[in-house]
């Protein structure tokens, strides 16, 4: 970037000091949310929309990172439930369920992408997809292993010992320390999508989204790089959906299907692929207005959705963040 | 033996109901790069076509057939006109999560007009069995492979004989070259998803007869009939045939010989194979890239 873009880029941001404001704003609320809402149906949404962060900056490492519309993220969540699941009922400790539920998620993102990966564009995007409903077809069949589609039951709390510390999240009835939990997990994917964005690693993808050609010949190792944001998408889908576990304490295919991978996606398109707020406010948003439309019939209720995607599509291309910067910009411009 | 035998002549039928969506889904994808998948409705919406206009109207089986092929091909171009064409600006992914969303409208408004209940069409040649070689295909069946050939001969000759077949080969071969030498891109884009949708509602009617269905079978058949595209390579007509009798066939084995719960899986495995020994598919011109 040249001096003259920089100042350029800088001029039509907001400056560091409200940016820490509204980060700090942004916290605050997070934090004061289950005293303000203590109502149990409240609360889970709380949880979900934390759970969902974390899915959603996971799939913007690839989406909004590398223009890599991956529609399967759903069954790397499924790959890390049920390792999760498996062996904390086994009589594992939580740590090592989660650590088991990353590495068995990353790896099945390796099987994955290095298949995938062979095609673009949006030849990409279709395998990615055909990938999550394969998935739900193995999880429904391998009954030895998953119960088919009776579902896991009986999934054991998070239990965490620190220092002769412990502490049980009985997460179906309490769910404040849960929440807690699971938002300092969507923190730090956030603060980890927010490094790599800036680190040699972001740039290398970002060159890929510009143009991977180009990328390619100027010296990038596109698959090599496309991979590993692939596995490392895929790990951290596989830590959400070990948190869904146990904090469900009931699993089934049925959660981890390509419906699920799809609206995954929306919320990240939704919100503004590719921003730094775009995947709190996607989740948000959608888990508040899926709420707000359970009361009419399902079928009606997708009906609406997929109309609305649509319409996303056309008229907010960059999503309600990259909308509303938009705006933002062109009332300063008006001003100055 | 006989059993192996039989399995084959059972694939006549699944083969037959693959290539004639597959066959549309690389036709709309070789001249407009657009994923279809809303092309699924389209079979669904053949299916109940068929359903209504024989059960509720007494019209034969033979009617329905051609009323459902052209209900599906212009519901094919209104999605055409109302969606795919305002989004041509945008890139591939665009149109494919519009072709899903639309997919998930069109199926749940199946759901709120027709229910969820699984319906089945009369078989229009009752207790008709024909014996080959110690093995028997029903009468249906020995129809729907020849509807099937019939249809797909019916599609070559139009892409070979016709101007606007012509016209449709010309800009899937090559896009810029085809505007410039003065093709309508509009006039060939209608005929692609009006040929596309009357051949997924021919399916859904020919298999509204075999498999009983709801409105979920909308997403499960243009899955699989994607995963064929790819195995035969994206954008060629023999290589949506060829990959619909290698699948059907692999499926209805694998379901025979080893484990029906795993026959769903074999044509998702041959793509994923295919894409890892060839990624532009059996018969693609090319390596598929945006």
């Amino acid at each position: 970037m040249s001096a003259a873009t920089r100042s350029l880029s800088r001029g039509v941001r907001a400056s560091w000091p409200w940016r820490l404001a509204a980060l700090a704003l942004g916290l605050g609320v997070a934090v004061a949310a289950p005293h303000v809402f203590t109502g149990i149906a409240a609360q889970h949404l709380l949880v979900m929309v934390a759970i969902n962060v974390i899915l959603v900056v996971s799939l913007d490492l690839l989406v909004g990172g590398a223009g890599l519309i991956s529609l399967g993220h759903a069954a790397f969540m499924g790959v890390g439930a049920y390792t999760s699941a498996l062996l904390v009922k086994g009589g594992a400790a939580y740590p090592t369920g989660l650590l088991a539920a990353i590495g068995a998620a990353a790896l099945a993102g390796l099987v994955v992408g290095v298949p995938a990966l062979r095609l673009r564009g949006h030849y990409f995007s279709v395998v990615t997809f055909i990938v999550g409903i394969i998935a739900t077809i193995l999880m429904t069949n391998l009954v030895d292993l998953t119960r088919g589609p009776m579902g896991l039951p009986g999934i054991p709390f998070v239990t965490l010992r620190l220092f002769g510390w412990e502490h049980t999240f009985r997460s179906v009835v309490f769910k404040t320390g849960f929440y807690y939990l699971a938002l300092a997990f969507a923190l730090l994917a956030l603060l980890l999508r927010w490094r790599l964005g800036r680190s040699r690693f972001g740039r290398s993808l970002a060159a890929i989204k510009g143009d991977e050609n180009l990328a390619e010949s100027v010296g990038v190792p596109t698959y090599r790089v496309k991979l590993t944001a692939f596995v490392l998408a895929a790990g951290v889908a596989g830590l959400a959906g070990s948190l869904y576990a146990h904090y469900t304490a009931f699993i089934s295919p049925d959660t981890f299907t390509f419906i699920h991978s799809f609206d995954l996606f929306v919320m990240n398109l939704v919100g503004g692929a590719g921003t730094f707020l775009g995947p709190v406010v996607g989740p948000a948003f959608l888990t508040l207005l899926g709420n707000a439309l359970r009361d009419l019939s399902p079928a009606l209720s997708q009906v609406i959705y997929g109309a609305l995607l649509i319409l996303v599509i056309v008229a907010l291309p960059d999503g309600l963040v990259g909308g509303a910067r938009r705006l933002l910009r062109s009332l300063g411009r008006a001003r100055a | 033996m006989d059993t192996v035998l039989q399995l084959i002549l059972n694939a006549l039928h699944t083969s037959s109901l693959y290539a004639l969506v597959a066959l549309g889904l690389t036709l709309v994808l070789g001249v407009l790069d657009i994923a279809d998948f809303a092309q699924g409705a389209l079979y669904m919406a053949g299916a109940y076509v068929a359903f209504y206009a024989t059960s509720a109207f007494g019209l034969s089986f033979f009617l329905a057939l051609p009323l459902a092929m052209l209900v599906a091909g212009l519901l094919g171009v209104a999605n055409y006109v109302a969606v795919y064409r305002p989004l041509r600006r945008f890139s591939g992914a665009t149109t494919f999560i519009a072709a899903l969303g639309l997919l998930l409208i069109l199926q749940n408004l199946a759901l709120l007009a027709f229910g969820a209940d699984f319906r089945l069409v009369r078989n229009p040649f009752p207790g008709v069995r024909i014996a080959l070689a110690g093995a028997t295909i029903t009468g249906y069946q020995a129809f729907l492979a020849g509807a099937m050939v019939a249809l797909v001969g019916l599609v070559w000759l139009f892409l070979k004989r016709t101007p606007v077949g012509k016209a449709l080969r010309a800009v899937s071969q090559n896009r810029g070259g085809a505007l410039v030498v003065g093709l309508d891109p509009f006039r060939v884009e209608v005929a692609a998803f009006a040929l596309a949708g009357a051949l997924a509602g021919a399916a859904g009617t020919l298999a509204s007869a075999v498999n009983a269905f709801d409105p979920h079978v909308a997403a499960t058949v243009v899955i699989k009939a994607f995963a064929i595209v790819i195995f035969g390579g994206m954008g060629s007509v023999p290589g949506a045939i060829v990959g619909a009798v290698v699948v059907g066939l692999a499926e209805n084995l694998t379901g025979g010989l080893v484990s029906t719960q795993y026959a769903e899986l074999t044509a998702f495995v041959l793509m994923v194979v295919v894409l890892l020994v060839r990624p532009r598919g059996l018969f693609g011109a090319q390596e598929a890239k945006l």
